[in-house]
């Protein structure tokens, strides 16, 4: 979700109405899928929300849209197109590192202030987050009376040229750029490992930039003087380049600027580009009204849509829509559905809730553990709960046993917590170290999920819901815990035996294995000091898990 | 009081042994004679002989005179009946051994004792013999509250999510199952979430290292989200026009979103009309702060059925905004969610809270529904409960949810 910023004057000027910040929060912003984050005197903090819609990330673009809604401007926006003359030759070598680039020139820009932070916050949106980061989308805009065509889309060695790049006064070779400039080392990974890198370059062998990282600080700056651009996007999906492109010279043309069309040479075919020819859409009425619950007709359908910048034309219960070059989110009827419903005003529907004859149902495994937890606790424990991440060293090494296997994250944020736990007794140990502080005895318990692998499953895993019960104080005793066991599967029904075990985190000879219907369900006992010391713990605890799931199943 | 010696009871029913000395001395008797004729002959003699009865003259006993009354007669008769006796008679008796002192039972003994003092402990015995009638039981200190002791409880925010569930339940919602680990299938692939779509970024999303794919799930299913992301299938839609690739859709990655639940319980098959929820763990690569934890719960759910329209959506969203926030005044605002169109943000007035984001919700597009062999619209809904946690709760900080302090933990209110 793009936050973008734009000036309320501006935005106030674009549109040709004077619309208040209330009234643009209430009403107006709404249309545009946006929310104001923060107004403070002429700068609005605007969010929109919508990731499918680059054409809305610019005041440009959402006046165009308000000019539509509040009336002084409907139907779909018209835009001229000339020819430059200008030619880009794509070479084939580029097809591994960056193969497709779509261009295009405005003229006669009268670039302000405004105009500047708009045009500049608009390339780094659209490259940013519709350019997955520049890899799908980078964008270049040129000084055109710098450049002479035509140009040459192509590749270079790593040291193969040297030029001043952006905001920089010496000259460097790409290769430099990539370890020593900013831009360089921040999308730098775009190109590693490819022997030559992309460039655009003029007929006079002077660079344009080595995208997607950095223009050349001679042809590649824009300033308050400069009248007329060359601007290219490129990428490796024409789907992509194709819209952006559209939503940067649209933005500019609403500025006043007039769009020129730029011939694109590949190996194979030669195409022109921006392409803004509107394209189509049906709508059927009565699906229209199905979805929505307006209950509209085909004539209010039409306004609506023409407000949201369609060409609507009504031919008997279908409705055929032109909508604008630069909205790439159109894929079915329903985002046309989407449009009128907005148009017509969320807040000015009257909700009606449906009347569903269904029955209420938890998971039985639920009800279980809901009856477990209510036994557990009057037995005078206090429930607990902790994180499913953890780490080995907890689960494992502090525990005095030996790794398992685990469900492991690759791309975790911190190694605290990078693996799903297998038990919960490490969890409540920790907790115990954490409250050596409050008022002893302390008894608690924990009923969780842990992860167990299971090869036999979709997901190569199974969730085990276990519980967990402990005490500790100055002085335990076994049978303190034995007891809340044996009370516990009383009242569950379940019959069970202790056998005598050894178990690295428990005391040898005091731990058991619980065993239930000839399935071992979990372990009883006193903890280990050793572990205790990991812990960090001075006093004794005794514990015990055991595999609810198991019981479940049983009953 | 008094009570007869094992002697008084014989002198009562055979006569004083004095008196029957007298009454053998008709004519003067020799000693030896007397004695052969007389139980207890010395005391006989000893007491005949101090009343001046008789007296012994040459070896012989001679009367001296016969006794017309004999008060030590009476006397015995009347302790014999719990009389009383006057103080000379009955030291006189007590010396002689006829009568003692009668020893109390030990019920009348308790019933004196109890009478004289205020006693702490009410003992078994005193309550199944009635004697508690009879006793003062010294008062307590009412006022005092005792040793703090802690109750067993639930977890504060375990409670929260109960509650939460149980009233999604009265409201006629079904629970539905997911698993921890989804493969990305579940997570995206069915939700028509292209597989280069920016939030499927690994910036956004967990991946593992073990153990990296899963299977996939039913063949027919798989190809008809494969041909619906391509070019549409026969959803209606142009589809994303790429390359869909079952080995990235095979991989695994830790729930990112309570909505792989929803994908699959529509796959699985599903009730018409159904109303469904899932409240689940989810995990995702935040850093983490004061309004993003380790784990968060996503409280989400679906309702299909052939009469539902976006109308009916925000009816439904009204209706939730009154059950969970108690919130009378609802605002909608147009949002974007990948796998819904329409779709809609519920923002709702609580009444301490004021206006709050509490909800996102849509109609699942039909591209997600068709593939999983769904026909009718369904209406996908997700609440912000942690937030309303928060409130109850009365803490700042969303990792305090999962608290790790005892102290709070067994402070706080249970209602």
């Amino acid at each position: 979700m793009p936050t973008i910023e734009v000036s309320h004057r501006d935005l106030c000027r674009l549109t040709g109405r004077n619309i208040s910040v209330r009234d643009l929060e209430e009403r107006g912003i709404l249309y545009v899928k946006g929310e104001i984050d923060e107004s403070s005197g002429n700068e609005l903090k605007i969010d929109i929300k919508d990731t499918n819609r680059p054409d809305l990330w610019s005041a440009e673009g959402i006046a165009r849209e308000l000019r539509g809604q509040y009336g002084t401007e409907t139907g779909i926006p018209k835009y001229n197109i000339k020819k430059s003359g200008l030619v880009v030759r794509v070479d084939k070598k580029l097809r591994a590192v960056r193969p497709y680039t779509t261009c295009a020139v405005v003229r006669s820009l009268k670039i302000t202030d405004d105009v500047l932070s708009q045009m500049i916050q608009l390339q780094e949106k659209v490259a940013g987050t519709y350019g997955r980061n520049r890899k799908e989308v980078a964008i270049g805009v040129y000084d055109l009376h710098k450049i002479k065509g035509p140009i040459d889309f192509t590749t270079v060695k790593p040291t193969g040229i040297r030029f001043v790049p952006l905001e920089f006064t010496r000259k460097m070779t790409p290769k430099e750029i990539l370890e020593k400039h900013p831009k360089g080392r921040e999308y730098g990974h775009l190109l590693r490992g490819f022997r030559e890198y992309p460039i655009f370059i003029d007929s006079a062998g002077e660079v344009l930039s080595i995208p997607p990282i950095i223009n050349s600080n001679h042809t590649g700056k824009v300033t308050k003087r400069t009248r007329d651009v060359f601007i290219e996007c490129s990428g490796f999906n024409l789907k992509f380049l194709g819209p952006a492109i559209n939503i940067l010279v649209t933005a500019l043309a609403d500025r006043g600027g007039i769009i020129e069309s730029v011939e694109v040479q590949y190996q194979d075919r030669k195409i022109t580009t921006p392409d803004l020819e509107p394209k189509s859409i049906s709508l059927d009425v009565d699906y229209c009204n199905r979805v929505s619950g307006l209950n509209l007709k085909p004539e209010e359908m039409c306004l609506l849509l023409e407000r949201s910048r369609y060409q609507a034309r009504n031919r008997k219960n279908v409705i055929e829509l032109l909508y604008p070059a630069y909205r790439q989110d159109i894929m079915h009827q329903r985002d046309v559905i989407e449009d009128v419903i907005i148009s017509y005003g969320y807040n000015d529907i009257d909700p009606e809730p449906p009347k569903l004859a269904t029955v209420g149902k938890s998971r039985e495994i639920e009800s279980f553990v809901e009856r477990v937890t209510d036994a557990v606790t009057g037995l005078g424990l206090q429930e607990i709960i902790t994180y499913i991440l953890t780490n080995k060293e907890n689960i494992f090494r502090r525990m005095n046993i030996p790794d398992g296997r685990v469900v492991e994250i690759e791309n975790y944020v911190s190694s605290n917590w990078n693996v799903f736990r297998t038990w919960l007794l490490p969890g409540t140990l920790e907790f115990l170290s954490r409250n050596k502080h409050n008022e002893y005895s302390q008894r608690v318990f924990e009923i969780g999920d842990t992860v167990k692998l299971d090869p036999s499953r979709e997901t190569k895993t199974r969730d085990v819901r276990k519980l967990c019960a402990a005490i500790t104080d100055t002085r335990v005793g076994y049978e303190e815990i034995s007891s809340i066991l044996d009370a516990l599967m009383r009242n569950l029904g379940t019959k069970y035996t202790l056998e005598p075990t050894n178990h690295g985190s428990f005391i040898h000879g005091r731990c058991a294995r619980i065993v239930s219907r000839g399935s071992r369900i979990g372990f009883i006992g006193e903890i280990n000091p050793l572990v205790l010391e990991n812990f960090g713990l001075e006093k004794p605890v005794i514990a015990f898990e055991m595999d609810l799931e198991k019981i479940f199943e049983s009953l | 009081m008094y009570k007869l010696t094992k002697e008084g009871w014989k002198y009562l029913e055979e006569g004083l042994p004095e008196l029957n000395l007298v009454r053998i001395l008709k004519n003067p008797l020799s000693i030896d004679e007397a004695r052969k004729k007389i139980k207890n002959f010395n005391i006989a003699l000893q007491w005949a002989k101090k009343n001046g009865w008789i007296k012994i003259e040459k070896g012989d006993l001679v009367l001296v005179r016969e006794p017309k009354h004999v008060p030590e007669l009476d006397a015995l008769r009347k302790v014999s009946q719990h009389g009383s006796i006057d103080e000379k008679m009955l030291t006189m008796l007590i010396r002689r051994n006829l009568v003692e002192k009668e020893r109390e039972s030990i019920v009348k003994k308790a019933e004196k004792y109890l009478k004289e003092r205020e006693i702490l402990n009410l003992p078994p015995e005193l309550i199944k013999t009635g004697l508690w009638r009879k006793i003062k039981l010294k008062p307590y200190n009412v006022k005092a509250t005792g040793r703090t002791v802690f109750a067993g409880k639930r977890q504060p925010y375990n409670q929260f999510l109960l509650d939460i569930r149980r009233k999604l339940i009265e409201l006629g919602f079904r629970e539905m199952y997911g698993s921890i680990i989804e493969t990305e299938f579940w997570n995206f692939d069915a939700l028509f979430q292209a597989q280069n779509h920016p939030s499927r970024d690994w910036a956004q999303t967990y991946t593992l290292k073990t153990p990296k794919h899963g299977s996939l799930a039913e063949r027919e299913i798989v190809e008809n989200v494969k041909a619906t992301h391509e070019n549409g299938w026969k959803t209606g839609s142009m589809g994303w026009g790429y390359k869909w690739d079952p080995r990235k859709a095979a991989q695994l990655m830790p729930r990112a979103h309570g909505t792989a639940c929803s994908a699959r319980q529509l796959a699985q098959g599903i009730e018409v009309p159904g109303k469904y929820f899932s409240i689940v763990r989810c995990f995702r690569p935040d850093v983490i702060d004061a309004t993003h934890g380790v784990e968060f719960n996503q409280t989400e759910g679906i309702i299909i059925d052939e009469s539902l329209t976006f109308r009916s959506l925000l009816g439904v969203l009204k209706q939730f905004a009154a059950e969970f926030a108690g919130a009378d005044k609802v605002r909608f605002y147009p949002d974007y969610y990948p796998f819904t169109e329409p779709s809609v943000q519920l923002s709702a007035k609580h009444p301490e809270l004021g206006w709050i984001e509490f909800g996102g919700a849509g109609i699942f597009r039909p591209e997600l529904t068709e593939p999983l062999g769904v026909r009718q619209p369904v209406i996908a809904w997700g609440m912000g409960i942690d937030r309303l946690a928060m409130f109850k709760l009365g803490i700042k900080d969303i990792r305090e949810l999962f608290s790790q302090n005892l102290r709070w933990l067994r402070n706080q209110v249970m209602i």
